[in-house]
């Protein structure tokens, strides 16, 4: 009996625990979504013209026939760069609340993303990338009060966001800095807008630590 | 009384169970080779929320538990799937496997409402230092 009693106070306890990670499943995409969304883009190619690429960035004036180079340019992640890096600042400045606000925002802006203007080659890499990237931007989102993790989520999208730079290129001029110390020594990557090194794994504790390992210019 | 009988009547309504016969050939153990000791420390620890089979205690028919039960497996798995595990492109592996090992670093997982209960799921100095090392290893092997 007091075992009985001992369980369902457990039980009942376990109700009230809120865990991290209570994810849904929203963002889940199958690769058979994947391939479905594929079909849809070489359907509509030949009246592609009307499509708009990301948020902010205008249709052909002509709206006509646009090749696959022209879809290219206009598919850019201005708007996901931009997000990144107000997260990124967030926590440079060991504010949580901001870096989880700012995680939402990311959520939204990947969610927002017209798949239709990825290039058909380059779509499978991105929705793999947008995929983990969202996953990550949702977790930084449910750990305010836990900056530590919202900063090992800000390392795995500084990664993700590395390969969007290198098949997308990107329209802002950015850094690419290397942290030595985090993830366990193995280190680990961000990007900035400015050059000078504010380190966003370890805040004002180590806020000079890095190196930028290249400069990125926009296009 | 009113509460008796609610207690009673909700005992009528069970939810699914999450339990599968068959290994998936997406399981993890299918898709990467497993060593034995790293193998026992998830079975025991782990896919009780995060596979598609888990082993219920007895407690698990007694309602509103169950519910409470079937709503937390459901978002583990959500989460982290480890018979779907195959499923997941190179890229979500290798973040599953990081998140894994810094959850674990970190006691975070397996949750401290779930060893309240289940004791023996707990994870040793020892048995965290294995799946990190394990982790960690399988990380940098996925390309
Ligand atoms: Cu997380």
């Amino acid at each position: 009996m007091k075992n009985l009693t001992l369980s369902i106070i457990a039980v009942t306890m376990a109700f009230i625990t809120v865990s991290c990670n209570q994810v849904s499943n929203k963002n889940e995409q199958s690769s058979n979504d994947t391939s479905d969304v594929s079909q849809e883009q070489t359907v509509s190619q030949p009246n592609g013209g009307d499509t708009i690429a990301a948020p902010g960035v205008s249709e052909t004036p002509n709206g006509q026939q646009t090749t696959a180079t022209e879809q290219e340019k206009k598919f850019s992640i201005a708007p996901i760069v931009t997000d990144y890096l107000s997260l990124k600042n967030a926590l440079v400045s060991d504010n949580d609340k901001a870096a989880a606000s700012a995680g939402k925002k990311l959520l939204a802006t990947l969610n927002k993303v017209d798949l239709k203007a990825i290039p058909a080659d380059k779509h499978k890499q991105y929705m793999e990338i947008a995929d983990d990237a969202k996953e990550h931007a949702e977790h930084i989102n449910e750990n305010v009060g836990n900056i530590h993790h919202q900063r090992e989520h800000l390392a795995v999208l500084g990664e993700g966001l590395k390969d969007l730079i290198e098949l997308f290129g990107t329209t802002q001029t950015l850094y690419q800095n290397h942290c030595p110390m985090f993830n366990d020594g193995k280190g680990a990557v961000w990007f900035s807008e400015n050059k000078e090194i504010k380190n966003p794994y370890y805040g004002s504790k180590m806020m000079t630590c890095g190196k930028v390992e290249k400069t990125i210019t926009g296009k | 009384m009113g509460l008796a009988v609610i207690l009673i009547g909700i005992q009528f309504f069970q939810p699914l169970r999450n339990q599968s016969d068959e290994v998936p050939a997406t399981h993890i153990e299918k898709v990467y080779s497993v060593p034995q000791n790293v193998n026992a420390i998830l079975a025991q620890s782990c896919y009780d929320c995060h596979s598609n089979n888990t082993s219920y205690p007895w407690y698990s028919r007694i309602q509103p538990g169950a519910w409470y039960l079937a709503e937390h497996i459901k978002k583990g798995k959500e989460e982290l799937n480890f018979s779907e595990f195959g499923e997941y492109s190179a890229r979500k592996q290798r973040s599953k496997l990081r998140a894994m090992s810094g959850q674990i670093k970190d006691g975070e997982m397996p949750l401290s409402s779930y060893t309240l209960i289940h004791r023996n799921a707990i994870l040793s100095e020892e048995d965290k230092q294995i799946l990190m090392k394990w982790f960690g290893a399988m990380e940098d092997s996925i390309k």
